[in-house]
């Protein structure tokens, strides 16, 4: 592979659970109670070190959304998802933020 | 209709142009026209000529045209040729009272040239004091330096003083007097009395004076070297040595200038690999060549840094601190010393024999992603928590701060130390002028993919008018510097392309390495292609310039990587 590049973080950080490649900061944190299929899961302002997925159209259980997969850049493991459109108003404030599964993270 | 004295007129200037004498409509519309004779002249033959334009969009004033060119034939020798041309056409190049002037400076009568030049054309009041003066202050030396003291007395209190040009300039004067004329010379920094001293004074004064009296010398010959200055600048493709264009076309290079073709694929395991370098406990990240080509400095991903002396092989130093995490290094211009910074927010500068110069941290200090020092020494420029660019001057130990919206891979300077590029996470390559006292928007080069890698990109060809980078998609890319147009893409890798590097002193090669375990060689597409050569497993991270312009000496920068596996 060629030279990764991962951005470090500064302060309390979660990373990834495989390769310990920094992904996000607590104070980025917004949410703790969302679920996926795993467990938990949290939503974030802002993400590093992840390359998105195609997107698709998913049911969840607070409506249609259009989301994209997001991959840890250096173990290429599915993290959690990213919101594109949120079909109900009530919804669009998570246009643009990303979720991490719990189970994913560090720590 | 002189035959072969009409060397280096174009056809259009052999038609005879009706005399000047009957052409008075325009002559009103100048205003405040002298009124001595040979003035009027001069002014009317201008006037007449006046509307008259030549070229295919009417920009070339007639009269100015003929004037270069009569000055073009008078310069080159041509005499004759010159006189027979003023008297077709009917225009001069100078008006009888300026060559009076002219050869009146050039034997020193300065009576004469005071009197002239008030009957030369139209002067603002500033020009003709200003000129006054200057060919009084030479009257004014010379007479000092033939040691005729009251002459020159004379001068300077009657002459030079009531033109209240410069007053300071007149108290200086007037303390040349109390010098002996051995240190006149030298105080006045005058070349003496002579023709060179007044040749220059002719020439001082050919820039006071408005251009339409006096053309100024050579104008013609700059006059097209500015339209080729043109053309190569226009000329997308330049990417030759040669300095002198050809005037009988305009200058457009063709696509071929730039390298686009494979000239070589080096893979598998048969290029001679002259040392393996072992010692590395994790990857290496980053290499760097001394600038005398004798060393090699090597730091693994958050590692030590250790030095190399290529002619034994051996490792000649590591470089260590507790909690070493170096990320990169770069070689001061004299080879003697390097700076390497990383993770720990630590820049160290070292010498050879491994003892620590200076160290900059403290808590103001983030974390150093890569680090280069200009080719003059003068700056270090390091890229800071991702987004900043911090630019040092060593010398007088400030420091600016460029600061991008983007996180920042990767990091180049170029070779006049002036410039340098910025791989950006977000697909861009951002050109930024190091010396720019501003903060100008830079350049951008877009369309290449990036995203995951390090992917390093670099200047080339002559005069550095190109950007070229290479691509998460195994594609390298080409820009033009100036105007930043996507030149060229080139395929033939597949993987990822992971840096690419010009060679410094061959402007049509090129070399660019990738995740497909290759490095591949490009040159001009009609050359033939030479064999092909192999090379070893472990894909190619990077590498620096190859100052010899060989490729042998190359390979030994890939070894080490594999070290994690020795």
């Amino acid at each position: 592979m060629g030279r990764l590049y991962l951005i470090q973080l500064d302060g309390r950080i979660y990373s990834c659970r495989n390769c310990r490649s920094h992904l996000a900061q607590c104070d980025e944190l917004v949410s703790k109670s969302f679920h996926c299929r795993h467990g938990k899961a949290y939503l974030f302002n802002t993400v590093v070190n992840v390359s998105v997925g195609p997107l698709e159209d998913r049911m969840m259980t607070t409506g249609k959304h259009t989301v994209a997969d997001i991959f840890c850049n250096s173990c290429q493991q599915v993290v959690g998802w990213k919101y594109e459109v949120a079909f109900e108003k009530s919804q669009k404030y998570k246009e643009g933020k990303f979720i991490l599964e719990r189970y994913a993270l560090l720590p | 209709m002189g035959g072969d004295s009409d060397v280096g007129q174009p056809p259009l200037k052999r038609q005879k142009l009706s005399k000047p004498s009957h052409k008075t409509p325009c002559e009103g519309s100048r205003t405040g026209v002298a009124a001595t004779g040979s003035a009027a002249l001069m002014a009317r033959s201008i006037c007449s000529n006046d509307g008259e334009t030549v070229g295919s969009h009417g920009q070339i004033r007639k009269v100015e045209f003929v004037r270069i060119i009569e000055q073009a034939l008078f310069s080159l020798g041509y005499q004759q040729a010159g006189a027979v041309l003023e008297e077709e056409s009917g225009i001069r190049l100078q008006s009888p009272a300026v060559q009076q002037f002219r050869e009146d400076i050039l034997a020193g009568r300065w009576d004469e040239c005071v009197a002239t030049l008030s009957e030369i054309g139209v002067l603002e009041e500033s020009t003709y004091k200003a000129a006054l003066f200057l060919v009084l202050q030479q009257k004014f030396l010379e007479s000092l330096e033939a040691s005729n003291t009251t002459a020159a007395l004379e001068t300077l209190r009657s002459e030079i003083s009531p033109l209240g040009v410069s007053t300071s300039k007149v108290h200086q004067l007037a303390s040349f007097i109390v010098c002996f004329p051995e240190d006149l010379l030298a105080k006045a920094q005058w070349k003496g009395a002579g023709q060179e001293s007044r040749q220059s004074l002719l020439e001082e004064l050919q820039q006071l004076l408005p251009p339409s009296i006096m053309v100024p010398e050579r104008r013609l010959e700059h006059l097209i070297e500015v339209a080729l200055q043109v053309q190569r600048e226009a000329c997308v493709y330049h990417n030759t040595l040669d300095h002198v264009l050809s005037l009988y076309s305009d200058h457009r290079c063709s696509r071929d200038q730039i390298p686009t073709r494979t000239l070589q694929v080096v893979e598998g395991d048969s290029l001679k690999v002259k040392y393996k370098f072992t010692g590395h406990s994790k990857p290496v990240s980053f290499v760097a060549w001394s600038p005398d080509d004798t060393m090699l400095l090597t730091c693994g991903n958050e590692e030590v840094v250790k030095l190399w002396d290529i002619s034994t092989g051996q490792c000649k130093y590591t470089y260590d601190k507790p909690n070493s995490c170096f990320t990169s290094c770069a070689w001061f211009p004299d080879g003697k010393r390097f700076v390497s910074g990383g993770g720990d927010k630590c820049i160290y500068m070292w010498d050879l024999e491994g003892h620590e110069l200076e160290a900059w941290k403290g808590a103001r200090m983030p974390r150093i992603n890569d680090l280069a020092i200009t080719t003059d020494g003068s700056h270090m420029v390091s890229i800071c928590d991702h987004k900043n660019i911090r630019i040092y001057n060593l010398e007088e130990k400030t420091e600016r701060v460029i600061e991008e919206e983007k996180p920042i891979t990767s990091l180049s300077v170029s070779k006049n130390g002036r410039y340098l590029l910025v791989n950006l996470v977000s697909q861009e390559i951002h050109l930024w002028d190091i010396s720019a006292a501003t903060k100008d928007l830079p350049k951008k080069y877009r369309g290449h993919k990036q995203g995951r890698y390090v992917i390093r990109s670099c200047f080339g060809g002559t005069d550095y008018a190109f950007i070229v980078s290479g691509s998460e998609d195994s594609q390298v890319y080409i820009w033009h510097r100036w105007n930043g147009e996507l030149l060229d893409v080139l395929s033939g890798h597949s993987g990822t392309v992971n840096s690419v590097s010009w060679n410094p002193v061959n402007p049509h090669m090129f070399a660019s390495a990738s995740d497909d375990h290759t490095i591949r060689i490009w040159g001009l597409s009609n050359r033939p292609m030479p064999k092909k050569h192999d090379e070893k497993p472990g894909s190619s991270n990077g590498f620096d310039h190859l100052v010899n312009g060989g490729t042998r000496d190359l390979l030994e920068n890939l070894r080490p990587f594999n070290s994690d596996t020795d």
